[in-house]
């Protein structure tokens, strides 16, 4: 028998496949990286999109309405404020008729003094006049002399301050006797059961600059208008006075807002109802104006949501990459520690297979010795022996056989001892099978009385494994169905194709397992072997091996009758069948 | 008178090369490659000294150690293993082996121990 090694073996008809281990490894980590990304980043972006839409509609209606309320407060405040100055004007008036300088026979020059007074309260008035019952202006004071003596009794205020009950009167603008638009104001007081009338007027300017005045808001015009919908107090760049205001008064409420539109802007109106006379003060303000603040406060939360946003996207990017990463170390520690498991569980079973090893190394040895010891007895003059150079030459090619075989024993220890990087190459499983058994395993067994029979399927296509770990999964099954023959007996190995998986099935002779024990035989440490045969660690690692290649290892054992051990291993076709 | 040696060993080369060196000094050397030949041999012949080798297919040494004792009980038995187990060899003193040696052995010690059995053949064989 010749156990030198065969440099054409297996491994040279073996190809290479284009993609190794650690690249699919990297693939799966990248999709498992890129799904926990994608999917957390979902979770997490459709509660917080749905809420912050919900809260941007929410918000915008609370601040449209807040932004009208604003503007109806700041219409009713200016009309309180206007209804207050007109009152401020009666009251003027009123005060005039308790001056020390009136008296029913008042003088023009009395009323001009009393004229002077009345400008000092304000300067919105413009004249003065005193109207007896008749409704003649008897005293006049101020910049329009004609209307000295003018008879009022045919105008519309006087009759109603006459006749009606107020004993005040506040005109809408209107031309009169002068020509000029106006407001006037009259009071009236019976002395001795006759009417006198005060009468002053308003000039429209200063009474738009007193509006005007009032009015601080930003970009908020105000104005007013009387019951007819006419402009009494307005800015030039609205309107007139006298002109229809397009802003029909609501009659209906005593003070509202709207929104109109007006050369393609949006414009929102409030309005609030005078109680001095019959006016509504308008205040209108465009609505990019009216919702600037809202707009700004909007354009704020929505950067802050967005920065949120992307603050989680990152930590979630972040977070996911720390977990795959540690995730992908400690998977990458796993299998390097599974390696050193395996190399160490190898050289334990070169342990426990030392005495074969022994008795396969001395027997060499023994003819090495013996032999030469025939040469040196050709060479002993005592024994007197013939001896041609083919008798020496005969000797010595035992010897050589010898050395042969005892380095081709080393060789195969150092083969297997070896710490084989790992690799996925297409292998032949019969080719494994017999590079495990031909040498030393065969040999050793022979002499205690073991035989191998082959069953091999000649037709079973490559497998994509590491041939070193199959290898000595295969030798871990045979040295194990070695160890359970007690006496003569034999181990058969078989190979088989069946729907997409080789199996490889080795049988022994052996006096087999009970149940208890066929439950343990995968846990690590356990060992059905005397002490010191076995570390309990080689089913185990082999399982270990197996699965991480995608195949399993099932025992099918009966008492006093063997067991069989097979390993399955899944076939996948090449991806590229043209890479060698 | 020629101390008659049976060598057993399932090595042929070993057993040949032994034979050669034991031949010329002196011994009457027959080979025989199993226990099954061995015992054959002794049940039609006469030896003084087995040379047993312990581990071979078949019938091991054991075995045929026993067989052959039934066959002839003087006949003196040198187990002879690959093996350096000591305790083996204990046991097999104990089992009455006569003695034992070690693979790969020096000439001279295995020439001493065949002419040391040999002796201890004739010595039964007188008192018988």
């Amino acid at each position: 028998m010749n156990s030198q090694i065969d440099p054409s073996s297996s491994q040279q008809s073996e190809y290479i496949a284009n993609h190794n281990h650690t690249d699919a490894t990297d693939q799966f980590y990248k999709n498992l990286r890129f799904k926990l990304t994608v999917g957390l980043l979902v979770a997490f972006a459709i509660p917080y999109g749905t809420l912050a839409i919900f809260f941007h509609f929410q918000f915008n209606q609370v601040l449209n309405e807040t932004g009208k309320l604003h503007l109806v407060s700041l219409s009713e405040s200016q009309r309180n404020t206007v209804d207050l100055f007109l009152q401020e004007r009666v009251i003027n008036l009123f005060s005039l008729f308790h001056n020390p300088n009136f008296s029913v026979n008042t003088r023009d020059a009395d009323i001009n003094a009393l004229l002077v007074n009345l400008k000092q309260a304000n300067n919105t008035f413009v004249d003065l006049g005193f109207l007896n019952a008749q409704g003649i202006q008897v005293n006049y004071a101020g910049p329009y002399s004609n209307l000295h003596k003018k008879n009022y009794s045919n105008e519309t205020w006087f009759k109603a301050l006459k006749d009606g009950e107020k004993d005040y009167h506040i005109t809408d603008i209107y031309l009169g006797f002068r020509n000029k638009p106006h407001f006037t104001i009259a009071v009236k007081r019976v002395i001795n059961e006759q009417t006198f009338i005060i009468r002053s007027t308003l000039d429209p300017d200063q009474f738009y600059r007193f509006l005007q005045t009032i009015n601080k808001a930003q970009g908020v015009e105000s104005m007013l208008v009387n019951i007819q919908g006419i402009y009494q107090v307005v800015g030039p760049n609205i309107g007139k006075p006298f002109q229809k205001s397009l802003n029909a008064p609501d009659m209906t409420k005593a003070s509202g807002v709207k929104e109109i539109k007006r050369n393609g802007d949006t414009i929102l109106v409030a309005h609030s109802w005078l109680k001095e006379t019959n006016w509504v003060l308008l205040v209108r303000q465009p609505l990019g104006i009216a919702y600037a603040k809202m707009h700004t406060t909007r354009r704020i939360i929505t950067t802050i949501l967005v920065l949120v946003l992307i603050i989680f996207a990152g930590v979630i990017f972040l977070t996911t990459n720390m977990l795959i990463n540690y995730a992908q170390d400690a998977s990458e520690k796993k299998d390097e520690m599974r390696l050193q498991l395996v190399h160490a569980t190898k050289l334990a079973s070169i342990g426990e297979m030392s005495a074969g090893i022994a008795h396969e190394i001395n027997n060499p040895l023994a003819i090495i010795i013996a032999t030469s010891g025939v040469v040196r007895d050709f060479f002993n003059p005592e024994f007197k022996l013939e001896h041609t150079p083919k008798d020496i030459n005969k000797e010595l090619d035992i010897l050589d056989a010898a050395v042969f075989r005892a380095k081709g024993i080393t060789s195969k220890l150092l083969e297997f001892g070896r710490k084989n990087t790992p690799r996925l190459v297409y292998s032949d499983i019969n080719h494994i099978l017999d590079d495990v058994i031909n040498g030393l395993i065969e040999r050793e067994f022979k002499v205690i009385d073991i035989n191998f029979v082959r069953k091999y399927d000649p037709d079973i296509p490559k497998v994509l494994i590491d041939p070193d770990q199959i290898s000595q999964v295969l030798l871990n099954l045979v040295n194990n169905a070695g160890d359970a023959i007690e006496g003569p007996g034999t181990i058969t190995l078989t190979t088989k194709y069946e729907s997409d998986v080789v199996k490889i099935m080795i049988t022994d002779t052996g006096k087999g397992m009970s149940i208890d024990q066929l439950k343990q035989i995968f846990i690590p440490f356990y060992t059905t072997k005397e002490v010191g045969k076995g570390t309990g660690l080689g089913l185990g690692i082999s399982l270990n091996i197996i699965e991480s290649m995608g195949g399993a290892i099932d025992v099918q054992s009966m008492e006093r009758k063997g067991s069989t051990f097979m390993v399955s291993l899944k076939h996948q076709l090449p991806r590229n069948e043209n890479s060698i | 008178m020629k101390v008659r040696v049976l060598l057993v060993d399932d090595e042929k080369d070993y057993i040949n090369s032994l034979s050669k060196q034991l031949v010329v000094r002196n011994f009457d050397v027959t080979a025989a490659y199993s226990g099954d030949e061995a015992i054959n041999l002794i049940s039609k012949n006469t030896f003084d000294v087995v040379i047993l080798d312990v581990l071979m297919p078949g019938k091991d040494g054991i075995e045929t150690f026993k067989e052959i004792k039934k066959i002839d009980s003087s006949v003196q038995v040198i187990m002879h293993t690959g093996h350096a187990k000591v305790d083996f060899a204990i046991n097999g003193l104990e089992n009455g082996i006569n003695d034992y040696i070690i693979k790969p052995i020096a000439i001279d010690e295995l020439v001493e121990k065949i002419i040391l059995a040999g002796k201890r053949k004739t010595i039964i064989k007188d008192r018988d």
